[in-house]
């Protein structure tokens, strides 16, 4: 019998304990992140003497990249944020999300609509849901214009000197609601394009193609003329991607016909690329070309990894690449494999011949990611300000782009140039790995990108070139980045969710021929019915609040 | 109704020390996942976080409406239902089957080796299994290769709305039969062994042991993990979809799983995916509610 | 005295042998493959994307890759308690609940399974658990893995049904020696349902051993990371990394693809070894036997 009792008190026991243990709230002594709390908003006391200009600590939310992740656990241990410590007496706590892309996405999604904010967040906000006036208005994020007039010398100085990037960064209300990551210089901006296997064409004594005609000729002698020389009709003349040629940054191809796949506005108005003429040209371009065995037959289903292994698989003739990702990598990659191997950049083609390549490849000034806002739940909002305003200094610029001086780079001849540290890393790091653990202009942060930090990754005189090459290109379709309400936010969404889903299934059935292209128009019909011209009408309405900006 | 609470008193008291069992585990239903429910509401209403979830306004039906609505609702719930039938169909019994099969091995250590190596390729992660398909799929794959020997064209797998049940089933069954066994296995270990030697000694031979001994001693299990799995029926695995399929396939391959997934999580449209998540729940709790009345009809094993 | 086996009997059990042995390999192969290409030399497995019978040039820098890693052995260890601290919480829940669902004669059974199953379907979704976690002071803490997944009712159901297979009679005759509840639960019902428990230990093991999602909502100091979501980083910055080298040795390319095979591995080999324990309570008959004499 007491037996028994005992052992019914410790079912009680049990119960009980889960419940007023969780009431109680056990937490592991880590103090739960962010209560919410309202910014402060009384700057009234100005700084006293012995109080510091910069946070005791703060907050910040930031993706670690994969180069970042391979040798730090967190940004605390790179040398650009350790020195900033140094300097200002703030510590940072980095809150890393897990996970890439899609899963990031999600878990800023739940941490905004939990109000379980930090101080500070890094993320593109001109792609987050309902835009970043949304993020203001609902109280996620404050407005930036007031605080850096008094609290951030350099970065106003910047925007002084700089009055388009002012119009860039600001929402149509005029507010500023992040620090930005900016790429000024035009050499920065241009990074992808066509690429072709050089060495293929000096071997079949080919000039580089500069037209869609003459691409097709070039592409017939790559399929023909066995260029790789292994005897077999293997090769594979063009790798079309239709993501590419639909995305409105890449625009791969597409310029061409003097459209870009989706939105581009001409003379001030909006433009839905896939229900223009032109459009129908491009896709029964390309079916023909496919029948004729110019593409990739598996194109539709081609990832990064494929991709990859058909060019080192040296199968691959022409296709839309990066310079350091594509020529870079691939150069290091086969040059000892394959002899003679040489990549090179084609200039963007036209339909006429001696025309001006119409758009290719351009990155924004701003291009929107990397931009640290600052969150309602900061309690000392003008400290921060102080603290992110110290990378667009001179010091700070210095810092983010090349690190500590002695130890990653060195100036020579008035200019930083990378030591050996970053350039031939003991570790065995790549350049980029290198870069990350001591600045963060491989890939991107609130500062300015430094051309030289950029233009030193580039090993060999192709990738130099192809910066060139890709630069030639009108680039006046594109639409600048516009922010839209809420609502509209919401309604395109939605609109261009069904329509990407059905034009990218679509376009792929009409090159492949599983869809007759005579059915075109009634694509186009269907387009129209799932709203497609009352999301042009969204964007037009954005274009003219910008251009009013 | 007098009477119903004084019979609840005296079993209450009766069995005291087992409602005292189920005391933390009730505590634990009602607090994590009974407190959250408030959170449903969300599906009829624009869920905005700064007013929360009480202050965000009602909009009744709209989320259905559009959900319904969409141009491509027929096409998701069809492809949705007919990969569940697929995997009800083929998927289900594969697991019993090879429970059955394993258990007939004379050798224990043969049954032992395939066991343990049959479920291994449940725990490679979906990354892996469907790079896997990709490469032996592939216009050049080891899978075409074979077939050229048979002198067959090579087929486009991966690119074929017509090839994409099947492979999906395949390479689900590919992988967690082994698991799924598991569970018919040890219920088959539990089955008294006196069992059959009075079998045998009437004269059965071992098929019918199988199916007068084996089969209904672990048929409540059946029944329970069939139950189970029909209240599974319109939620089909997304995860592996969306690493499977692309433009081409969409025609078969889109769910209403991945569907949602692009249209409500990744817009951050929380209302609109709990207003999906709320018609697949109620969907699949009708199934199950269904298939346990038909099974307690049938005088079977039931859930409650 | 074993009859001897017809002719039937014989074609059966050789077309079962061969079965198996047919399905081990199709099973096998795969996972060769992966533990193979993780040893092999990284430019080969590049290089050479067929039939793989061997570790092609053998090579441990995949690994050296991995458990470079500073987080590793921390996640590892986090991963260790989430399992052992995590599955006991949830075998003494789960088999409290079945037990007592599993009653014959108890008011309330119908009642509260309904409620169990219900939770099955209807869940308030991520935002209000997140908040609820909030309020409870759970986040960013160990019992945040734990808790909120304490009891599966899928388990919970099979573990109820493995439990209404244990005859009145012998819970009767314990009865009548003066047992209450408790000593029947670990006397009687326990010890005779074995398989189960072994399962349930496997069940939730493995589900603890592989879960990231939690971990990724619910905790932001990295010291309490689980293995899975330090693995998944590792692959991914292994893959974004192979995709857009700038200036590389190609080398780096290389191993961010045997990386992958090193990553797996080192995520299942360890759980794999749990289940050769749990194998000797799957063996027909053992237990009931013992039991019964």
């Amino acid at each position: 019998m007491k037996k028994a009792r005992w052992r019914k008190g410790a079912a009680v026991l049990l119960a009980a304990v889960m419940v007023v243990g969780l009431a109680a709230g056990c937490s592991g002594g880590n103090g739960a992140v962010g209560e919410n709390r309202d910014s402060d908003g009384n700057n009234s006391d100005s700084v006293s003497a012995g109080e510091s200009l910069y946070p005791d600590s703060i907050t910040y939310w930031v993706e670690l990249d994969g180069d970042s992740a391979i040798s730090m656990i967190s940004f605390s241990e790179n040398a650009a944020y350790k020195k900033l410590e140094e300097m200002t007496g703030t510590k940072v706590e980095f809150k890393h999300p897990t996970g890439v892309g899609n899963q990031i996405q999600e878990q800023f999604n739940l941490m905004v609509a939990s109000r379980n904010l930090p101080d500070v967040i890094q993320t593109n906000w001109l792609t987050v849901p309902r835009g970043p006036q949304n993020a203001i208005d609902e109280g996620t994020i404050i407005r930036l214009n007031d605080l850096i007039d008094e609290y951030a010398p350099n970065f106003k100085k910047f925007l002084e000197a700089h009055p388009e990037v002012e119009t860039m960064i600001k929402t149509d209300n005029g507010d500023i609601y992040a620090f930005p990551f900016l790429r000024l210089d035009d050499r920065i901006k241009v990074y992808y394009g066509p690429v072709v296997r050089q060495d293929w064409l000096d071997k079949l004594g080919l000039e580089q193609p500069t037209t869609i005609a003459e691409w097709e000729n070039v592409l017939a002698a790559f399929r023909d003329r066995d260029p790789n020389g292994n005897g077999e009709k293997d090769e594979i003349p063009f790798l079309l991607e239709i993501s590419a040629v639909r995305n409105e940054l890449l625009n791969s191809l597409i310029g061409a016909w003097g459209i870009l796949a989706k939105f581009y506005q001409k003379d001030g108005k909006v433009y839905y690329g896939e229900i223009q003429p032109e459009f129908e040209q491009f896709v029964r371009t390309m079916k023909r070309w496919y029948d004729e065995g110019l593409i990739d037959p598996d194109f539709a289903a081609v990832d990064g990894k494929l991709k990859d292994a058909k060019t080192s698989g040296n199968q691959l003739g022409l296709l839309y690449g990066y310079s350091s990702g594509t020529i870079g990598k691939f150069t290091d990659l086969m040059k000892d494999t394959v002899p003679g191997f040489k990549m090179a950049a084609l200039p963007h083609p036209t339909l006429e011949k001696g025309e001006t390549p119409i758009a290719g490849m351009i990155s924004p000034t701003y291009p929107g990611e990397h931009s640290a806002a600052i969150t309602t739940a900061a309690k000392e909002p003008e400290k921060i300000v102080r603290w992110l305003d110290l990378a667009y200094s001179e010091e700070g610029h210095m810092l983010f782009n090349f690190g500590i001086e002695g130890e990653s780079y060195t100036i020579v001849d008035g200019k930083p140039k990378y030591t050996d540290l970053i350039t031939n890393n003991p570790d065995k790091l790549t350049f980029k790995q290198a870069q990350a653990r001591y600045m963060r202009s491989h890939y991107g942060g609130p500062f300015v990108q430094d051309v030289e930090a950029f233009l030193q990754q580039m090993k060999y005189p192709e990738q130099l070139e192809s910066l060139e090459i890709w630069s030639q290109a009108k680039n006046e379709l594109q639409l600048p980045l516009m922010t839209l309400t809420a609502e509209e936010s919401s309604a395109l969404a939605s609109i261009m969710n069904d329509v990407n889903t059905y034009s990218e299934e679509m376009i792929v059935k009409f090159i492949m021929g599983v869809e007759p292209i005579e059915q075109f128009p009634e694509y186009v019909e269907n387009l129209k019915r799932f709203g497609i011209e009352e999301a042009i009408a969204i964007q037009q309405a954005a274009l003219n609040r910008y251009m009013n900006r | 109704m007098a009477s119903y609470w004084h019979r609840l008193r005296r079993d209450l008291t009766a069995n005291r020390t087992v409602y005292l069992m189920l005391l933390p585990v009730v505590v634990y239903y009602l607090i994590f996942h009974y407190g959250p429910m408030y959170g449903l509401q969300i599906a009829f209403k624009d869920f905005r976080p700064a007013e929360g979830f009480l202050g965000s306004p009602w909009v009744g039906f709209k989320h259905f409406e559009s959900f319904f609505g969409s141009v491509y609702f027929e096409r998701i719930l069809v492809n949705t239902l007919m990969l569940s039938l697929y995997s009800l169909i083929f998927f289900f019994p594969a697991g019993i089957i090879f429970a059955l099969l394993l258990n007939e091995l004379r050798s224990r250590k043969l049954q032992r080796a395939v066991q343990t190596i049959s479920y291994m390729p449940h725990f490679i992660s979906l990354v892996v299994i469907v790079g896997m398909l990709f490469d032996f799929l592939a216009r050049d794959g080891l899978v075409n290769i074979v077939l050229g020997w048979l002198g067959i064209e090579p087929i486009p797998f991966m690119r074929s709305p017509g090839w994409f049940r099947t492979i999906y089933i395949a390479s689900e069954i590919w992988q967690n039969v082994g698991w799924s066994s598991i569970v018919y296995l040890a219920a088959i270990s539990n089955v008294n062994p006196t069992l059959y030697d009075a079998a045998r000694i009437d004269g059965a031979g071992r098929l019918k042991q199988m199916l007068h001994v084996t089969i209904p001693g672990i048929l409540p299990t059946i029944t329970i993990m069939l139950i189970l799995f029909i209240g599974k029926f319109m939620s089909v695995g997304f995860e592996k979809i969306i690493l499977m399929y692309n433009p081409v396939t969409y025609e078969t391959a889109d769910v209403i799983q991945t569907f949602v997934y692009r249209k409500g999580i990744l817009e951050a449209n929380f209302s609109y995916s709990a207003a999906v998540g709320l018609f697949n729940a109620v969907i699949n709790f009708t199934l199950l509610v269904t298939a346990n009345a038909v099974a307690k009809r049938l005088g079977e094993t039931k859930l409650w | 005295m074993p009859a001897r086996r017809s002719i039937g009997e014989l074609l059966f059990d050789s077309a079962n042998v061969l079965i198996m042995l047919v399905v081990s390999l199709a099973t096998l192969y795969p996972l060769l493959y992966v533990l193979f290409a993780s040893l092999s030399d990284p430019h080969e497995v590049v290089s050479n994307r067929g039939l793989m019978l061997y570790p092609k040039g053998f090579n441990l820098d995949a690994y050296a890759m991995v458990f470079r890693n500073p987080n590793i052995l921390t996640a590892f260890g986090n991963t260790l308690f989430y399992v052992v601290f995590g599955t006991l919480l949830n075998i003494a829940l789960t088999a409290m609940g079945a037990y007592a669902l599993s009653r014959r004669k108890l008011m309330l059974k119908n009642a509260i399974m309904f409620m169990i199953v219900f939770t099955m379907f209807f869940e308030g979704g991520m935002v209000p658990l997140y908040l609820l976690m909030q309020k409870l002071q759970l986040l960013d803490t160990r019992l945040a893995l734990i808790v909120p997944s304490a009891i599966s009712a899928f388990n919970l159901i099979i573990m109820r049904t493995a439990f209404q297979g244990v005859p009145d009679s012998l819970e009767e005759a314990a009865r009548i020696d003066g047992a209450g509840d408790w000593t029947i639960l670990f006397r009687v019902v326990l010890p005779l349902s074995m398989p189960v428990v072994a399962v349930m230990l496997l069940f939730y093991g493995v589900s603890h051993w592989n879960s990231w999602f939690y971990a990724s909502i619910f905790l932001q100091s990295r010291e309490l990371y689980p293995l899975q979501i330090i693995l998944r980083e590792i692959l991914i910055a292994n893959d974004t990394n192979a995709m857009s080298v700038g200036v590389g040795t190609s080398d780096q390319m290389a191993v961010g693809e045997t990386i992958k095979y090193a990553t797996i591995i080192v995520a299942t080999v360890p759980i794999l070894f749990l289940y050769p324990f749990l194998q000797k309570y799957f063996v027909k008959g053992v237990m009931i036997g013992a039991i019964k004499e």
